[in-house]
């Protein structure tokens, strides 16, 4: 059964076992490096998982992120943002990019509840537009001249790891020690079981889109700081990844199962995979193959589990 | 559909079976072993390397990163550059960022773990690759960038090989217009322009109206395709303006890999005639890669702008030898480039890149 626990040995394994052969995979550098590189990707994921987990499916995080970050790039640039040189600059622009992502996470969870749109359709028309509209409002430039104070949230790393490790805390906490995470599961296990349970459905997928969008928001801002650039197409080739990490982190497509710590290990997981074929010097195309064999294997895994346990939802 | 009888709990799932206190005892100290490593960096360093002081008494270890291969040209200069440090008996680390900046720039962040000699990047834009740039600077490590320049910025030091993109689009448009002179009747033209934030395609698109500039006796401007660097997008839109403009006889596409959707649009209209037949479209491109040189060789294709990846390539490797050597290297080095057209064919085809890349 692929679980957390499975993905953390997983990782620690093939961390010993390619250490000897990528030269440079357990130097000081490379694993602040791996670091740097997941945060963003991490906290993506976690607002991702708590979607899965409800039986649902957000395409549209990555588009988000993108225009969250030209929302930030817009306010905060010293060279073209709105408030460029106010003292308020960076705060503001904090604020507005959670909440684009708050914003477009309640888009979404308005056209799967009250509209009853299938998450995926409504998602894919969320990404559609959104990344439209990031490309509209900047003409395709990217932004730069984002002021120290707010690149200091993605270039140090302890505060980045601050602010990831933050977010999937209190993902954690909300998943495992509360009634809402009770709830969460429970929708995503059998929602009419749920309904007549008591479970307040609409109100808790509603939410769960909208907490999805706000950590949308917070990956904005850590992958704009990262790069220094408001940028329209930011992380627009990332959902593979974070779908992948999420799932191999143990979170079923089906629904109803899924932990924030498996997710943090998928996301590990993944991040060391690329890194180290990379230092062996594989090319391009093989480590393509090899991160989708990955990620085929954990959504069979995934679909065998959900089979022997006679959930054919 | 199956239910259960009561919810799921992952805490108390967790307590039971498989995953007893044990386990999460385990699980915790597996997890505070990862991070802790992570944070502190406590694993043993594979490939302490030799020191940069030692490197003229050992082989040379260039990392080339590009941000795509997603076209013929990348693949080409990716290709060249490889060859070209191969035949100087340097050592090649590759990557390729899959347009992800921020892979990008833990890629680059890897190959200063290697401690390699120097790097080529081919960015993922002008902006997002500073980054990148930033952590070679202070690593000490010369970083030459092919095909795109980076942004200014404040302390950060690059040298660039570029196509002179501006230069190179007038000169095959303004051989364009003097074909559609040729044919004693006024045209209306159409410009396919690129991804307005890659500074190449705006570069190529200001080429262009250099060239037609005083030019309005023979040519007319009268649609601007943006394609976003997307054939997609490039088809539907000159398959809309050649529905708005039926009488477009002069097209000229930012990138010769917009070509198959020109194609298929004129096709689709009944344009798409060879040089001489009547209603022939006078086209023309940028690159020089395979499809023009077929589109050249069958007597489609009037003219296109060659990049010349060889040149390139050759001058990004001198570029970095130069640094190491303590040189004074220019922050920008221009391909000149050249226009192939029917004339020149011939003469000129040895050095397309697109005719080595068709001949595979």
């Amino acid at each position: 059964m692929l679980s957390e626990y499975l993905v953390a040995w997983l990782c620690l394994a093939y961390f010993v076992a390619l250490a000897p052969f990528a030269p440079g995979f357990a130097s000081l550098d490379n694993l602040r490096t791996i670091l740097a590189y997941l945060l963003p990707i991490l906290v993506v994921s976690v607002g991702l998982t708590l979607v899965l987990i409800l039986g649902g499916i957000d395409l549209s995080v990555t588009s988000m992120i993108a225009l969250a970050s030209v929302v930030g790039g817009k306010i905060m640039s010293g060279e073209e943002g709105w408030l460029a040189g106010h003292a308020l600059a960076v705060p503001v622009g904090i604020v507005a990019m959670l909440g684009t992502g708050v914003l477009l996470g309640a888009v979404n969870g308005l056209a799967v509840t009250v509209g009853r749109i299938p998450a995926f359709i409504a998602t894919l028309t969320t990404m559609m537009f959104v990344s439209g509209l990031a490309i509209w409002v900047t003409l395709s430039r990217k932004i730069g001249g984002l002021p120290d104070g707010f690149l200091v949230l993605g270039q140090r790393l302890w505060v980045a790891v601050g602010i990831a490790g933050g977010a999937a805390w209190v993902a954690h906490a909300g998943l495992s020690r509360t009634l809402y995470g009770k709830w969460l599961y429970a929708i995503g296990h059998n929602v009419r079981a749920a309904r007549v349970s008591g479970v307040p459905v609409g109100w808790v997928t509603f939410g769960t889109y909208v907490v999805s969008g706000g950590f949308a928001g917070l990956a904005a801002i850590l992958f704009t700081a990262v790069l220094e650039t408001g940028n329209p197409e930011m992380a627009r080739d990332n959902l593979l990844d974070v779908v992948g990490a999420v799932v191999i982190g143990g979170t079923s497509l089906y629904g109803g199962k899924g932990t924030i710590v498996g997710t943090v290990f998928g996301v590990l997981f993944l991040a060391l995979v690329d890194n180290s074929l990379n230092l062996l010097g594989l090319s391009f195309y093989s480590i393509m193959m090899v991160k989708g064999g990955v990620i085929l294997a954990a959504a069979l895994v995934d679909t065998t589990r959900n089979r022997w346990r006679g959930g054919a939802r | 559909m199956t239910t259960r009888p009561d919810f799921p709990d992952p805490v108390c799932d967790a307590h039971r079976g498989r995953a007893s206190v044990l386990a999460r005892l385990d699980l915790r100290a597996l997890a505070s072993l990862v991070l802790a490593g992570l944070l502190t960096g406590c694993g043993p360093s594979a490939d302490p390397g030799p020191t940069r002081s030692g490197a003229a008494s050992r082989p040379l270890t260039v990392g080339v990163n590009f941000e795509t291969l997603q076209t013929e040209y990348w693949v080409a200069g990716f290709e060249a550059i490889k060859t070209e440090l191969k035949a100087r008996d340097i050592r090649v680390l590759e990557s390729v960022a899959d347009g992800d900046a921020n892979r990008q720039l833990q890629q680059v962040r890897t190959f200063i773990t290697r401690r390699v000699d120097g790097i080529i990047l081919v960015p993922k834009d002008a902006k997002t690759c500073i980054p990148a740039i930033k952590a070679a600077n202070e690593a000490g490590i010369p970083i030459v960038l092919f095909n795109r320049p980076a942004a200014a910025a404040e302390g950060v030091r690059s040298v660039a090989v570029v196509a002179d993109n501006r230069k190179l689009t007038r000169e095959t448009v303004a051989f364009m217009v003097e074909q559609a002179r040729q044919t004693g009747r006024k045209h209306k033209a159409m410009v396919v322009v690129g991804d307005l934030g890659d500074i190449n395609a705006i570069g190529r698109k200001d080429g262009f109206y250099d060239a037609v500039q005083g030019q309005e006796a023979v040519v007319e401007v009268v649609a601007e395709v943006p394609s976003e660097w997307n054939q997609e997008k490039a088809r539907a839109g000159v398959v809309n303006a050649l529905q708005a403009h039926p009488d477009i006889s002069f097209i000229f596409s930012s990138s010769d890999f917009l070509f198959p959707s020109i194609v298929a649009a004129l096709k689709s209209a009944n344009r798409y005639h060879k040089i001489g037949a009547p209603g022939h479209v006078i086209l023309g491109g940028f690159d020089g890669d395979a499809t023009a040189y077929q589109m050249l060789v069958e007597g489609y294709l009037d003219a296109t702008g060659v990049q010349d990846v060889y040149f390139e390539a050759e001058q990004c490797v001198q570029a970095l030898l130069d640094q190491l050597a303590g040189k004074e290297v220019p922050p920008v080095i221009l391909d000149p480039g050249f226009v192939i057209h029917q004339g020149n064919l011939e003469e000129k085809k040895a050095r397309m890149w697109g005719a080595h890349v068709a001949r595979r």
